[in-house]
């Protein structure tokens, strides 16, 4: 149980999955202006991670591995992870028509997004058991809600300031984000003393 | 040989096999799900969209055009809500649903305060952000007069068709470019916008000061300061007091004009204001004050 709580809270704060790995920065900068759409799209990030990590643990364990099949994993976690948003969609599309609309494109790019499929090779090359990728995809999915919360109430500072004009718009947005980052090194070493 | 052919076909055909049988059965989950949780396109609501602007300003009182689409697609009759479309969108919506045309008042959005850097004083040397809502939070705002206008000018940073302008230190609206479209009325901090009817020599109070008079005239020299002239002056009951401030209403007023001769301060213009000229001043429809005194004396 300890170490369940470790994984998930390392994937959080230490090993955050934007800030610290540096996956999926297209959809952190793209949807971190607007606090609601933030909202829709971690939750959205968070459910795909945990359903592609439940899915694709059981098919590299038992399916890859056992026939030495380990080189198809890129290749069948992308097509697991692009049927599973795909069902997502159109679940959301059915079921809440407003999040499908607010989320607009950004919910087919998690299927390209390196998060995701970070996540489920990260699981792998960790050699998590069952339960711990699911919360270590748990974690990863939070850290993302967490990344893009704390840089949207930076990016509202940021836009009322007054930049340079060559800085405006994405460069000074990137060097934000950068010390952002740079300020979650503070975590290292948090988690094991919390713990132990 | 035949046994070395059998372990490469093998170790091809396996993984070829179980790849394709692992896309072939997720494929199969999509077609179900595509099928259950299918969603039926509504065809008027996509012509009924494509009438619309689509500006998604919501001033029809919908979220965003898409809204006000599914409205109409479910049976809403009231074809004239949408201002950034004005009358002709109106009328294509009219005739797409087949009901009468609505009768359209052109709008456009007015900022009721003329207090320029010339009529009013900084009380402090605000070094904040640049934003009227930031610097509303500091004891509302740096002017003498804190119910009047910044110029920081969020709302020309709000303004999705760039229709608003600063000039001397307040904002401008140009009415020639305004739909009405009310993301600035929401903007504004001081309340000071309002969406009146399109009338080129359209007469209002430009002040929202309820100081009363002494103090209104110590800190804008061009302020309502409720002397109630122009409400005595009225025959046509346009003109209401709220508190010590005047306030025309627009649909009342018949454009007489004798308010504006009567009024003391200058707070009653006529007219609309419209884009800059050369000289960055701003235009305006209606005739100015002193040319209006003088023909009249």
């Amino acid at each position: 149980m300890k170490e369940l709580l470790i994984i998930l809270f390392s994937a959080i704060l230490v090993d955050n999955f934007v800030l610290s790995r540096f996956l999926g920065i297209c959809p952190f900068l793209g949807v971190s202006k607007n606090v609601k759409t933030a909202m829709g799209m971690s939750m959205a990030v968070i459910v795909v991670m945990v359903f592609a990590s439940a899915l694709t643990w059981p098919v590299q364990n038992f399916i890859l591995y056992p026939r030495n099949l380990g080189y198809l994993q890129t290749g069948v976690f992308i097509v697991i992870i692009a049927s599973l948003v795909q069902i997502i969609e159109t679940f959301l599309k059915k079921s809440i028509p407003a999040l499908y609309r607010s989320l607009g494109i950004f919910l087919p790019l998690i299927t390209t997004n390196c998060a995701v499929l970070g996540v489920t090779i990260l699981n792998v090359d960790n050699q998590y058991t069952f339960v711990q990728s699911i919360s270590h995809a748990a974690g990863a999915g939070l850290g993302f809600m967490l990344a893009l919360f704390l840089f949207s109430g930076v990016r509202t500072k940021v836009d009322r300031a007054d930049v340079p004009k060559f800085m405006k718009g994405l460069p000074i947005t990137l060097v934000s984000a950068g010390l952002v980052s740079i300020s979650f090194f503070g975590f290292k070493g948090l988690i094991e003393k919390l713990f132990s | 040989m035949i046994g070395i052919a059998m372990i490469q076909a093998s170790s091809i055909l396996t993984p070829v096999l179980i790849a394709s049988a692992i896309a072939l059965l997720l494929g199969i989950v999509i077609v179900i799900v595509s099928r259950v949780f299918a969603v039926p396109v509504d065809t008027r609501l996509e012509d009924i969209k494509a009438i619309l602007p689509g500006a998604n300003c919501g001033a029809c009182g919908f979220t965003g055009c898409e809204g006000y689409a599914q409205s109409m697609a479910d049976g809403d009759t009231d074809t004239g809500k949408c201002p950034v479309g004005g009358a002709e969108v109106a009328g294509e919506l009219s005739r797409y649903l087949g009901v009468a045309a609505p009768s359209f008042v052109p709008k456009a959005a007015h900022v009721h305060c003329q207090g320029t850097v010339d009529h009013t004083k900084k009380r402090y040397d605000y070094r904040g952000t640049i934003s009227c809502n930031a610097a509303q939070n500091l004891f509302s705002g740096p002017n003498s007069c804190t119910y009047g206008c910044m110029g920081y000018g969020d709302c020309a940073a709000a303004c999705p068709y760039d229709a608003i302008y600063m000039a001397n230190g307040i904002a401008h609206v140009d009415s020639s470019k305004c739909t009405a479209c009310g993301i600035c009325v929401k903007t504004c901090p001081k309340y000071l916008i309002e969406i009146i009817p399109k009338h080129s020599n359209a007469y209002s109070v430009k002040c929202k000061n309820k100081w009363p008079g002494a103090q209104t005239r110590k800190n804008c020299t061009i302020g309502c300061i409720g002397c109630q002239k122009c409400f005595k002056t009225c025959q046509y009951g346009a003109i209401t007091m709220d508190g010590p401030l005047a306030v025309i209403d627009q649909d009342k007023c018949t454009h007489c004009g004798e308010c504006e001769l009567v009024c003391p301060t200058g707070a009653i213009v006529n007219g609309l204001m419209l884009g800059q000229d050369d000289k960055g001043q701003p235009k305006t429809t209606g005739t100015p004050r002193k040319a209006a005194l003088k023909q009249d004396a």
